[in-house]
């Protein structure tokens, strides 16, 4: 397995999203997101790029497992919603999030794009590991170039790598 | 680095990294590429690759300068059935053995599964209980073990087999913002077991 450096953005000041574009093959592509934080404790999601313009229609659907330590352990699954859950983080001083996502028929403009997610981080406030495995389709059969990260509720990222790489 | 390249009528062409210039020989692709300075786009680089025999520690102490790092695990035989493995960190050399480690991960097996997690334990598994005469693999992604602002995380998954196949996923953090300069494959506990791998580190180049 060999990796081609795509896209990457290095975030050292607060900004609202992360775009990630380029993707212009049938290959496996995929993210690395590392030290990520947020202005405020929320969860990282993320959309399709279609022609770099995000897609915010009511079509994503994910089933993961969450994995932590304070708590038992659940299975978190969602239908038509309009982006994709990473990791929950927070603006604590030792918060970050990290994970890869593996991106699969996103330049296929008649197949639904999916990803498989791994996840991790930590609640900063115990500090408590969070930790989130599953995979997420979005239902929509077009062509995505890219992808955007970005925080709920608008809430800003304020620190983190993220680069995308095309598998060969 | 004018010795670098070819080009009619010019003399002294630094070469950087997005910005060579001239017609090159595999010797200057090498020469570059090992001096940082030859433009290619992103890698999944090899650090080292080591194959073990019968030993109760493997040491990776060469992290490079990666964000994010990649473990292959192959072929694992213990000697003793049931023996868990696990990553400990060293920090600026110092090998972390307190009990600071957390961890989660899924069990999933055939008709069930389980959960298996930890909030101060001495190291973080990467492979549950592995039998006798099986080999058993899996992989890592590690994520800021150089950066001592951040804490050291790591996603896992791997696979094992006894009377039924069992995968296992999840992952697990070091809760401390230390540099991290190595980490150690060893017991999961106090057991020292022996064990026989091939693992292969790799780091994953970013270009900014």
């Amino acid at each position: 397995m060999g990796l081609v450096q795509v896209a990457t953005n290095t975030v050292t000041s607060a900004v609202a999203q992360v775009d990630l574009v380029g993707i212009t093959t049938d290959d496996v592509y995929m993210v690395t997101i590392s030290g990520v934080k947020l202005a405020s404790d929320q969860d990282l999601n993320f959309r399709v790029l279609k022609s770099s313009s995000p897609d915010t229609t009511y079509n994503y659907d994910g089933a993961s497992k969450v994995l932590r330590t304070d708590t038992t352990f659940s299975n978190s699954g969602y239908v038509n919603n309009d982006s994709w859950f990473m990791d929950f983080i927070g603006n604590g001083v030792d918060e970050t999030g990290n994970g890869i996502l593996y991106l699969f028929n996103f330049n296929n403009s008649s197949e639904y794009s999916f990803a498989t997610q791994e996840g991790v981080a930590v609640d900063d406030s115990n500090p408590t590991l969070k930790g989130r495995t599953g995979g997420v389709v979005h239902t929509v059969a077009s062509a995505s170039n890219g992808i955007r990260f970005f925080g709920l509720s608008s809430v800003n990222i304020s620190a983190g790598s993220f680069t995308l790489y095309k598998v060969i | 680095m004018s010795e670098f390249g070819y080009i009619p009528d010019s003399a002294n062409i630094e070469q950087s990294f997005g910005n060579n210039k001239g017609i090159f020989t595999p010797k200057d692709i090498y020469d570059l590429t090992r001096a940082d300075k030859y433009t290619n786009y992103g890698q999944l680089e090899l650090i080292e690759t080591q194959t073990v025999s019968t030993v109760n520690t493997v040491n990776f102490t060469n992290l490079g300068d990666y964000n994010v790092h990649f473990l292959t695990v192959n072929n694992l035989q213990v000697a003793v059935t049931n023996t868990r493995l696990g990553v400990r960190f060293y920090e600026s050399g110092v090998l972390e053995t307190a009990g600071v480690y957390q961890w989660a991960y899924q069990q999933c097996l055939q008709g069930s599964g389980g959960e298996f997690k930890a909030t101060s334990h001495s190291s973080i598994p990467i492979q549950i209980e592995q039998p006798i005469n099986f080999g058993g693999g899996g992989y890592n992604y590690f994520y800021n073990l150089i950066d001592n602002t951040k804490f050291s995380f790591l996603t896992n998954q791997h696979n094992r087999i006894s009377n039924a196949m069992i995968g296992e996923f999840g992952s697990g953090v070091m809760p401390q913002t230390s540099e991290v300069t190595g980490f150690q494959i060893g017991s999961y506990d106090s057991s020292n077991e022996n064990f026989s791998l091939t693992a292969s580190l790799y780091g994953i180049k970013e270009y900014s």
